[in-house]
């Protein structure tokens, strides 16, 4: 904070600006019972603003660009969550958008220091192994769900972070081979593979198939991470072979798939309306009435389709706030996403934690928003940070404290500063006598 | 009060454009404090040999022969992959990745050794100095 001060002041206020901008939308736009239901949502939004800014410089980290598009996409979120069919907080939303904010200062806090998290590596298997066990345990082989009772778990998503992070740690390990059979091997490689393998498993098991995509491109990241590493000495015969792999087990998958997901594959949604393309027909006719301006805030009709908070949360922020404010959220998690492209890592290790994190978030967002749209087949993954739903927010905090480890990293001791000599000649007192 | 409210979104969309804009800038005022930064933790050295100045960019350097090697070298009398420098506290060590004519620093054949300002690094039939960073306007 000490280092930039005046550039943070302005993109705290210019935050703040666009939240203000926001709320007056909704003021003078929006669909409200009482105007109490916009100032109750004005002071959550400007006080969660406020309370950040506060806290800030506090945080021992040398660069905060990262945390201020955090918090403006959080609040955007918030205000979204709380506009779709009339204004009124959502204090669920609030909620997760504050643990969404701890859990980015836990996944700074735990990946800062690469040599510390190397010698944790261990752990970060084990916590995949326990996830993958509870999944087995509690959720059941056609859920994804833990009921808590008034809340719900998803176990799967916590394997997200785990797997950028056991990619992450495995970077340094490509000089040591071993031999096996005709073979050089890597030994973290081949246990890498065989964990993203089980948990791709794990969820066709639970019928979790949209998240399978995310998990396969968390690890094509760290593999072409893997490949830029010193002495890594991945051949063209390797990298045709993986690409021939993935294709043929694309191919196996799409073959074996249930026949719900088949029907996806090839659904007319114009002619099912009703049925399997009941949601996308829906979503795609809310971005239409909804224009480049949008309908207003709570005043649009999507609400009324299930999931739209989450599945096509991206439709039904088209239809209330326009295509345009829509195509906005997305560049702004975006440009988080683009803040390691600016200043890049200086470590393997910080590079692929920034690669494995925006693998996660592209994919997830692209899922989403490519399949409201009609263009790819529909699946269940939430846009990070904008949809509802608490596991979601949690990891999607985590792997932003990932993005801001890999902005202010730690390296051991800093040298302690060399005093410049003084530019002044030195006097001898008395000399003048 | 259509065009009222229109205006309204489009001010909307605006302020969160600048906003972006905004954060952009701050993210590359980030970039310069980041180097200097660096400069502090790689303790502001780099490699030197005639004729050529290799900058200490990141944790791990790798040195060698080999077009995928951070400084690359090309004589045929240092190894593909040399040797690796790596940085902890301020303090940067040279270790030898199995290289063929061994890394020498002030002469002496090494594994592994850290670096002081000013130490003579030999690979091969190359000779690198190892010191801290001149500005370009210093003599």
């Amino acid at each position: 904070m000490k280092s930039n001060p005046f550039a943070y002041v302005i993109s705290g206020l210019f935050v703040l600006l666009a939240h203000c901008a926001m709320l007056a939308n909704i003021l003078y736009n929006g669909n409200y019972e009482q105007i109490g239901d916009v100032w109750s949502l004005a002071a959550a939004v400007l006080g969660l603003d406020l309370a950040w800014a506060i806290l800030m410089p506090f945080f021992r980290q040398h660069t905060h660009t990262v945390d201020f598009i955090l918090i403006l996409i959080l609040n955007m979120s918030l205000i979204f969550q709380s506009c779709f069919g009339g204004v009124h907080l959502s204090v669920k939303h609030m909620i997760t958008c504050i643990a969404a904010l701890i859990a980015s200062r836990i996944g700074f806090l735990v990946c800062r220091d690469h040599n510390w998290i190397a010698r944790q590596k261990k752990l970060i298997w084990i916590g995949i192994g326990l996830v993958m066990i509870v999944i087995l345990l509690f959720t059941g082989s056609r859920s994804m769900w833990i009921d808590m009772g008034s809340f719900t778990i998803q176990p799967s998503e916590l394997l997200k972070p785990l797997l950028v992070m056991a990619c992450a740690t495995s970077v340094a390990e490509q000089q040591k081979k071993h031999k096996l059979l005709w073979f050089n091997v890597v030994w973290e490689n081949l246990i890498l593979l065989g964990i993203t393998a089980a948990i791709c498993l794990l969820q066709w098991w639970c019928r979790d198939l949209g998240s399978i995509p995310t998990f396969a491109g968390i690890y094509a990241a760290g593999f072409f991470m893997r490949i830029c590493y010193p002495k890594a000495k991945f051949s063209k015969k390797t990298l045709i072979g993986a690409g021939i792999a993935v294709l043929v087990i694309a191919g196996i998958g799409i073959k074996l798939a249930p026949a719900y997901v088949r029907d996806r594959l090839f659904v007319d949604i114009w002619s099912d309306k009703t049925g399997n393309g009941y949601q996308q027909s829906q979503a795609l006719i809310a971005i239409a009435d909804g224009g480049w301006f949008g309908k207003g805030p709570g005043k649009g009709f999507l609400h009324n389709v299930f999931a739209y908070e989450s599945d096509i949360v991206f439709s039904t922020i088209s239809e209330e706030w326009g295509l345009l404010f829509a195509l906005m959220m997305i560049f702004i998690l975006l440009l988080m996403l683009a803040v390691p492209l600016i200043n890049p890592p200086r470590s393997y290790y910080h590079g692929t934690l920034a690669a494995g994190v925006c693998a996660a978030f592209t994919v997830q967002m692209a899922l989403n928003i490519f399949g409201s749209c009609n263009m790819i087949p529909f699946t269940g993954v939430t846009i990070p940070f904008i949809s509802m739903g608490g596991t979601s927010m949690v990891t999607s905090g985590l792997m932003a404290g990932m993005l801001i480890a890999s902005q202010s990293p730690s390296f051991g001791k800093l040298p302690a500063k060399k005093k410049r000599p003084s530019a002044r000649p030195a006097v001898r007192k008395g000399a003048g006598a | 009060m259509e065009n009222a409210n229109l205006i309204l979104c489009a001010v909307t969309a605006a302020a969160l454009d600048i906003c972006a804009l905004v954060l952009i800038f701050a993210a590359y005022r980030e970039k310069s404090t980041a180097k200097k930064r660096w400069a502090r933790i790689s303790s502001n050295m780099e490699l030197v040999e005639p004729g050529a100045t290799y900058p200490l960019g990141c944790d791990e350097v790798l040195i060698g022969r080999h077009a995928s090697a951070d400084i690359r070298i090309p004589d045929l009398s240092v190894s593909r992959y040399h040797a690796m420098m790596t940085v902890s506290d301020g303090v940067w060590t040279i270790k030898d990745m199995g290289s063929r004519s061994g890394v020498y620093v002030n002469g002496v054949l090494v594994k592994e050794a850290k670096l002081r300002e000013n130490d003579i690094i030999n690979l091969g039939s190359r000779r690198l100095i190892f010191r801290r960073r001149r500005d370009k306007h210093e003599k």
